[in-house]
């Protein structure tokens, strides 16, 4: 469909446009024709209006001839072919009228004459012109488009993120453990193994059910729990009905994650991530809440924040919602997503 | 040699641990398992080389060495962090990568013992934190030791600091806290718009300023809410009218 077709306040605006420009035309044929208003307004009336609709034309020939694409040659000698085409089409229109008119108003067939060329010269001017805004028009969308493309592709980047600190330190775990405990070495690798290989699978789907995401967060607390051994602590009471909710994949696993490395793990004595899943009237409301160290530098925190927020949105809208409290001590994590069964 | 390991980790001391036992002549005196205790283990058993953790519960690092004896060679230890790493690199500091393999473990050894009695440059703490810090981003804490104990200052707590020579007196809730280093980089880790340098040898926390009193021609004073007095230069007079935006 046309971009100015589309919507009805685009077509009035355009029509509207064509006032001034079929003025314009209007004075011009009747100074060069020496005609009067009325003669004036006779012509031009009925081939504004047609000039208006021929020059959404380029539209569609515009889009036959992309810019980028096309050879120059052809595609300027294609588009003033066009224009000469229209120019005359128009002229030949206004002289049909203007032949109509005479017996009511005799001699404007003769006086017109004289106006033909700077018309036709107009004519063709305008048809060009709209052939370049076309042009516009279909760069701005392009442009629009592909902006949106490139965004999708950064969220589908920045939800495959396994963070490359938390690899490397579990990596550093085994290491630990291989000399006098390597049992726990293997058992560990087999779950670092797990847990990637899950947050791949997931991070290609856009939603999963909680339960899913559920999972994949317990692997990745059991992998930390070798890490931080004692130091910590989690308690999940999630309510079963919770499982079968939809939610965006790898949401709940990063904001659990920032739990353990802004909060627990800058503890000296480390502590407990309480996690609750209820369904409410809103939907699925999941709190996560953690000890925090609020002297510690909070800095680079808000980006896995941020991220979730964004991907919410863009799922849900404002039927989502990320609310965070930090109280002395404590930090509080809370996700409602609208309840959709998976 | 004696050497600390500052690291939150049980099992990330245990690799050092057992590198270091391999090591003929080589002792570890202690562990920490977060940044006070580290500071605190270096005043105490003054070692020769320290592996230090840059992420860790209390102080961090970066905060570790600034407060710690410029004479200890330090190997930081850390998984990863970019900005960190080109930090080290820039400032020839020497650094381990987690996981790191005992060959990889010895040449950092082997340098250090080819360093000792070295002492470190004493912006060199600062620089680091600086270039890990990203665009936008500012102090949120200072640090700093007053015999054996350590105080953390929020940004927002500190009234002002005065440059006395090498040191900066840094003067929060009524309090007078040393510290080494210049004003000039206190000043280029606080927020700007938080922190105004009044004077060459004074930076202000803008919020304290209740008034500001017109002296000689040139020079003007600046009362704080407790009502302390500090001199305004006129480039300081400048900088804080642009600050307020008048």
């Amino acid at each position: 469909m046309h971009p100015v077709l589309g919507n009805w306040k685009g077509s009035l605006l355009y029509l509207g446009a064509w006032i001034p420009l079929g003025a314009m035309l209007g004075l011009l044929i009747s100074t060069a024709g020496h005609l009067n208003f009325l003669d004036t307004v006779a012509v031009i009336v009925p081939v504004d209006i047609v000039l208006a609709f021929v020059c959404l034309s380029p539209w569609y020939v515009c889009r036959a001839l992309p810019l980028r694409s096309t050879d120059a040659v052809r595609l300027i000698g294609q588009h003033l072919l066009a224009a000469m085409v229209v120019s005359a089409a128009v002229v030949f229109l206004a002289r049909i009228v203007a032949e109509g008119l005479s017996n009511v108003r005799p001699g404007l067939d003769q006086r017109i004459g004289a106006a033909y060329p700077v018309l036709a010269a107009m004519i063709a001017m305008i048809y060009l012109l709209s052939i370049a805004m076309h042009y516009m028009v279909i760069e701005a969308q392009t442009s629009r488009r592909s902006e949106l493309l490139a965004r999708e592709a950064q969220l589908r980047a920045l939800k495959a993120q396994v963070n490359p600190h938390f690899l490397f330190n579990s990596l550093n775990s085994i290491s630990a453990l291989t000399a006098n405990d390597p049992l726990r070495a293997r058992e560990m690798c087999v779950q670092l193994a797990d847990f990637l290989r899950t947050s791949l699978r997931l991070g290609e789907r856009a939603a999963i059910p909680f339960s899913e995401e559920m999972a994949l967060t317990r692997m990745y607390l059991s992998v930390e729990q070798v890490r931080f051994g004692q130091k910590l602590q989690i308690s999940v009471d999630v309510e079963p009905a919770c499982g079968d909710c939809e939610v965006p994949a790898l949401v709940i696993q990063p904001l659990v994650e920032n739990a353990v490395k802004h909060g627990i793990a800058l503890l000296a004595q480390g502590g407990e991530i309480l996690m609750l899943g209820r369904i409410v009237d809103e939907g699925l409301r999941f709190v996560i809440e953690n000890p925090y160290d609020p002297l510690a530098p909070s800095s680079r925190s808000g980006i896995g924040l941020a991220n979730v927020r964004q991907r919410l949105e863009a799922r849900y809208g404002k039927n989502a919602r990320l609310d965070v409290e930090a109280s002395s001590d404590v930090y509080r994590v809370t996700v409602i997503v609208p309840m959709r069964n998976a | 040699m004696r050497a600390v390991i500052a690291d939150d980790e049980e099992l990330a001391r245990r690799v050092l641990r057992e590198f270091l036992e391999k090591e003929p002549g080589m002792e570890i005196v202690t562990e920490c398992a977060n940044g006070f205790e580290a500071v605190k283990a270096v005043a105490e058993y003054k070692p020769d080389v320290l592996f230090l953790d840059v992420q860790m519960p209390k102080l961090d690092g970066f905060e570790v060495l600034e407060l710690i004896d410029r004479q200890v060679a330090v190997i930081f230890v850390t998984a990863f962090d970019q900005y960190a790493m080109r930090a080290f690199d820039a400032a020839a500091v020497d650094y381990l990568l987690k996981p790191f393999g005992e060959s990889r473990f010895r040449t950092a050894l082997e340098k250090i013992k080819r360093r000792t009695g070295e002492i470190r440059p004493a912006e060199l703490s600062t620089e680091l934190k600086a270039s890990v810090r990203l665009p936008g981003e500012y102090l949120e804490r200072i640090v700093v030791k007053d015999g054996a104990k350590i105080h953390v200052i929020p940004a927002g707590k500190l009234d002002f600091a005065e440059a006395q020579d090498d040191y900066v007196a840094l003067h929060s809730e009524g309090k007078t806290w040393l510290k080494q280093q210049t004003i000039a980089s206190l000043e280029s880790a606080l927020h700007p718009k938080r922190f105004v340098r009044i004077h060459r040898g004074f930076l202000v926390n803008i919020e304290r300023i209740a008034r500001i009193e017109p002296n000689t021609k040139d020079t003007w004073i600046a009362v704080l809410s407790d009502g302390t007095r500090i001199p305004v230069s006129r480039g300081g007079y400048t900088r804080f009218q642009s600050l307020i935006g008048q």
